[in-house]
């Protein structure tokens, strides 16, 4: 019990600055809503159990005056039973229904605009290549403009890879011969790590790069410029 | 250093040869100064299940060290940022956490459940010893044939290095050409033919082999989860065979089924894979059941929705699988629809912790070491199940997929409820495989250093997750800011991996100092614990006639032995043969001559694997006992 | 005894094999999902143009009515009538034999015509799913030899060998079964 609670302090302090509960973009914000409201249903359901737990293991113990008692049989409850077949479901309801939603609403990509800047991405065993509209290039560094749709293509050069920025949105692999596609709107300016999150081969640990988010006027010197 | 024909060894792989080398030998003198040798030949060529439970529980322990080994280089390898231990850089570490995967899960949990089937089920359903003893020896050494070829990979410096899903087309011959993934392919197939040779053979045993009046409704629940798990392996498994056999024309023959459609290698794995991980816990469920009830000294509470809810489990299993492909692009659809059905499997599984903790209610409890680990269990394997129904939220899944949260989830279960069940089961049936009852003290020192070690190796992991941390990589930096939670990870790993001396310590001063047991050490309910310990071969008879569920309890309680049954149904036949190891043996050969492309031996196995089918045709034990029975 | 030793033990077997052959029709099912995927293949050889109508009608005919003859057999089985289950078995082992000599010759020619395994995955299914059932063809004529050598030398009691036969049965009238499934799903689509 006391591990569990100074775990459990050192989350609150470090908390808000986990990565994937931090997120600079919409995508992102609807995910850690997701991971927020999982994690309270599911505390109400582990702290029932927990007490109803401690209850049990507390109360019910062989002492010396009751060794030799025989506890009376009990073959089940339906009322019980019901109980916890009924709440579950309707916890997991409650749990389903926005799963539904912004599962579906992260897999339609919005109405894009002509300001919608496309990269395609190339994951190569192990490096990641952008290549921009306008035939500009870069490798493990990818630049992009806040308060911007940004679509990525995901192609991949060899085998799996998985795309994924933690601060900006969740994973989308990276499938030979396949293209998906990942699209978000970064919110806030900064540097953010991209990671390689499918098991790719011997470096896959050091697949990573780096996202540079920057206002839109740098970001367009930088497309024309260098 | 450089060795001809194999070229620059690791050091890694001299100290292992070293290790076995010197193991080895104090075996073998040991072996000769006690003259165990005709104990060890006895084992070898038994069909007994008891016996047989016993070697699968033992080659089990074994290589849950090896695969512990491995946990604790990664733990060292990670526990600060940008380290450098030993060799375990790059694909050392790939090779190292794909071992201890696949080693974990089909050659020390797997083994380690399908040990206490074989000792405890026949015992618990009154019957004589599996339908198929024969058969059984057979699984037993495919089992080891499989764990040797795997583990040789290792000493070969060729360990499979595609992590334990072997996802394609990584796995394939275009990007990991050397015999690494055939000892992956090759290990499995042999141990998985094994498998569900023995789901077969436990599946007629329960049907079949019932004690008269021991219904189906009067079954322990260990049985029960058994008959349930049986029926999984024999729908999961030929997925994998057939997904594997597909992988090994990829890599052999110049097909490129899943070079072409990687994600229809992923299904086939998880039709397969997420019914398996139900196979890891439901025997789990089985004993706790057993075992809370028993000390508790109360039937299960909700009996009859126990075994649904199993059933159910069981089921929903099938229906599950891409909740592991939630980011391969499948659409909407397909992702809500598998969230849906994950997050059902919850319903059942909530139902069966209830029902353990009602069962507890208004019992007496007696804390004894494998309630312990019983009750260890129920709060450890909840934390994993909910954060399962958290990893079942689809888009969330997209942040939580291939992180370390995954990790400290599957850990939550499979160490939580599997290896913690497991525990529970060998402390509780100890005395019917060897007769003793290991120490209480040792096993409680046990115990709390295990779990105390286990949140702390994996309580962390899932912030480390959230962080931003993947699987399955070998470093990190300092400004990813992990380090607190992996030196933690860490230090919790050392922590159990010193609780499973007490273990070894424990078995050693158990056969040194005690004397053996009677049939019921532990006031027990149900029919093993009429028999003697260790049981004895065809230990019903006679054979009891059972009038309820728990039977030798409320037999007890009433004061009155059980009845016997008249004209009970005849057993199967026991025999002493070397068949089954010699064909294991074959079996092993073939696979190395698959595993470097040597045609001769495949030849010459393979051909030998069809005589020993032969052989067995000409001298099978039933040809004996039909004529006796003719000549009557 | 309720029951006698053979009887009992015989459905105990009886059980264990037809769960075996519930996992060897998992093992087809996935197979014949992998072929279904892969055909037709976007690229290579198509189905229509590899296909030979002729020796796949000659070897159906022979392998279905292998299931018939052994039918024979069986019927001789229960009053232990010997010429029945010789003609029986014999006649079957032929069909499966000559059943044998037209797949290796399909397989042969296929391969001649440049139609190999690795050509495309729609050939690469094919070969995967029809050799394994081939195979399990082979299998069957060495196990029907050995039913035959303990046939001939009387070696094992009769109880025994009526089992063994009844086992060998279901397994031949299941590769019949998986045989017509081939038929309908690899072959008939691309020849009609
Ligand atoms: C006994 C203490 C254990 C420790 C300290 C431990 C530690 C770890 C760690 C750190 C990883 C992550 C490797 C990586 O992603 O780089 C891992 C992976 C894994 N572990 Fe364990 N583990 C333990 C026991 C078990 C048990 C009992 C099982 C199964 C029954 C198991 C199954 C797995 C599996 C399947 C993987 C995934 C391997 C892969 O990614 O291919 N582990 N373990
Ligand atoms: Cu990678
Ligand atoms: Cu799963």
């Amino acid at each position: 019990m006391k591990r569990l609670f100074i775990m459990l302090g050192l989350v609150l302090l470090s908390g808000c600055s986990l990565r994937v509960l931090d997120p600079k973009t919409s995508t992102g914000q609807d995910q850690a809503n997701l991971i927020y409201l999982s994690f309270g249903i599911m505390m109400v359901v582990l702290v029932v159990v927990f007490v109803l737990f401690a209850l049990f293991v507390t109360k019910y113990r062989e002492t010396e005056s009751n060794q030799n008692v025989i506890p009376e049989d009990s073959a089940g409850d339906r009322r019980l039973e019901i109980t916890w077949t009924v709440i579950p479901v309707i916890l997991l309801t409650i749990l389903a229904i926005p799963t539904v939603q912004i599962t579906y609403d992260l897999a339609s990509t919005d109405a894009e605009s002509e300001e919608t800047v496309h990269i395609d991405v190339v994951a190569e065993q192990f490096n990641w290549n952008f290549n921009y509209e306008n035939g500009k290039a870069t490798e493990n560094e990818v630049i992009i403009p806040k308060g911007q749709e940004v679509v990525f293509h995901l192609e991949s050069a060899d085998v799996v890879h998985s795309f994924w920025i933690p601060q900006l949105s969740g994973k989308t692999d990276v499938i030979p011969g396949e293209e998906l596609v990942q699209s978000f709107t970064p919110q806030e300016t900064g540097t953010y790590q991209g990671k390689c999150a499918e098991f790719c081969g011997s470096l896959h640990a050091v697949m990573r790069f780096e996202t540079k988010v920057v206002e839109q006027d740098e970001f367009e010197d930088w497309l024309d410029n260098e | 250093m450089q060795l001809p024909l194999v070229g620059d060894i690791p050091s890694d792989v001299i100290a292992a040869w070293v290790l076995s080398a010197v193991m080895g030998v104090v075996l073998f003198i040991f072996v000769m100064k006690k003259r165990k040798w005709p104990l060890i030949w006895e084992y070898m060529t038994t069909t007994h299940h008891r016996k047989i439970g016993t070697m699968y529980i033992l080659v089990s322990i074994i290589f849950f060290f090896r695969a512990g080994m491995d946990a604790l280089f990664i733990r060292m390898q990670l526990a600060v940022p940008n380290n450098d231990f030993w060799v375990f850089q790059g694909d050392k570490y790939n090779e190292v956490f794909t071992t201890h995967g696949t080693m974990m899960i089909f050659f020390v949990a797997m083994p380690f459940l399908i040990g206490l089937m074989n000792v405890a089920v026949p015992l618990q359903i009154g019957a004589n010893d599996l339908a198929f003893p024969y058969l059984n020896a057979v699984s037993f050494w495919l089992f080891l044939a499989g764990g040797l070829i795997f583990n040789m990979s290792f000493f070969m410096n060729a360990a499979p290095n595609a992590g334990w899903t072997a996802y394609t087309p990584l796995s394939t011959d275009g990007f990991t050409s050397g015999p690494n993934n055939n000892y992956y392919i090759f290990g499995l197939q042999v141990s998985g033919l094994g498998t569900i040779m023995t789901a077969i053979n436990m599946i007629v045993t329960i049907m079949r082999l019932r004690a008269p009046g021991l219904k189906m409704t009067r079954m322990p629940l260990f049985s029960w989860s058994t008959l349930i798990t049986s029926l999984l392996i024999l729908v999961a498994f030929p997925v994998l065979t057939t997904a594997l056999f597909l992988l090994t024309f990829d890599r052999y023959y110049g097909t490129s089924f899943f070079v072409d459609d990687p994600v229809y290698y992923q299904h086939l794995f998880w039709i397969f894979g997420h019914p398996e991980v139900y196979i890891l816990i439901l025997p789990a469920f089985g004993i706790f059941s057993d075992v809370i009830s028993n000390f508790a000294k109360k039937r299960v509470f909700g009996y009859t929705s126990m075994v649904i809810a199993i059933a159910i489990i069981g089921l929903l299993g099938f229906m599950v699988w891409a909740h592991h492909m939630f980011t391969v692009g499948l659409g909407a659809m397909a992702n809500t629809f598998f969230a849906i059905t994950t997050m059902m499997i919850a319903v059942p599984t909530g139902i069966k912790v209830f029902n353990w903790l009602f069962t507890i209610r208004r019992g007496v409890m007696r804390v004894t070491t494998p309630m312990l680990f019983s009750l260890g269990f129920i709060p450890t394997f909840v934390m994993g199940g909910v954060t399962g129904v958290m990893l079942a939220v689809a888009a969330a899944d997209y942040q939580y997929h291939d992180s370390y949260f995954v990790v400290a989830h599957f850990h939550y279960t499979m160490v939580g409820g599997t290896i913690l069940g497991v525990f529970a089961g060998i402390y509780y049936w100890y005395p019917k495989m060897t007769g003793k009852l290991l120490d209480e003290k040792l096993g409680k020192w046990h115990f709390w250093l295990f779990v105390i070690g286990f949140h702390l190796t994996f309580l962390p992991q899932h912030f480390a997750g959230l962080n931003g941390m993947p699987r399955r990589v070998f470093t990190y930096t300092t400004e990813d800011n992990v380090f607190g939670f992996n030196v933690i990870s860490t230090a919790g790993a050392f922590l159990m991996g010193i609780s499973m001396l007490f273990v070894i310590w424990n078995i050693y001063k158990t056969h040194k100092k005690t004397d053996n047991v009677g049939p019921d050490p532990w006031k027990g309910r149900t029919l093993e614990w009429t028999v003697a310990s260790p049981a004895p071969e065809h230990p019903f008879e006679p054979m009891p006639k059972v009038t309820s569920i728990d039977p030798y309890w409320y037999g007890k309680k009433d004061n009155r032995e059980l009845e016997v049954a008249e004209s009970p149904r005849p057993s199967p036949i026991a025999v002493k043969t070397a068949q089954p190891i010699l064909l294991a043996g074959t079996l092993m050969v073939l696979s190395i001559g698959f595993v470097y492309h040597w045609i001769w031996m495949q030849v010459m196995a393979g051909a030998g694997a069809l005589l020993f089918l032969i052989w067995r045709f000409f001298t099978d034990e039933r040809i004996e006992a039909y004529r006796k029975e003719e000549e009557r | 005894m309720s029951q006698s030793t053979s009887e009992a033990l015989f459905k105990d077997k009886r059980l264990g094999f037809f769960l075996y052959l519930g996992v060897e029709a998992t093992m087809f099912a996935t197979l014949f999902a992998t072929y279904i995927i892969y055909t037709p293949a976007p690229e290579g050889p198509a189905p229509e143009s590899v296909y030979e109508a002729r020796t796949v009608i000659l070897a159906s005919i022979f392998l279905l009515s292998s299931s018939g003859t052994l039918l024979v057999a069986e019927s001789g089985l229960k009053d232990w009538t010997l010429w029945k289950i010789w003609t029986g078995i014999g006649i079957t082992f032929l069909f499966g034999a000559i059943f044998m000599g037209l797949e290796v010759h399909e397989f042969y020619k296929y391969a001649h015509e440049g139609y190999t395994i690795g050509a495309n995955n729609f050939l690469g299914s094919f070969y995967v799913l029809v050799g394994l059932h081939a195979s399990h063809v082979l299998f069957g004529l060495c196990w029907m030899s050995l039913l035959m050598v303990q046939l001939k030398k009387n070696a094992i009691p009769r109880a025994l060998f009526i089992e063994k036969h009844k086992i060998f049965n279901y397994y031949w009238h299941f590769v019949d079964v998986i045989w017509v499934l081939i038929i309908i799903i690899v072959y008939t689509p691309f020849l009609i």
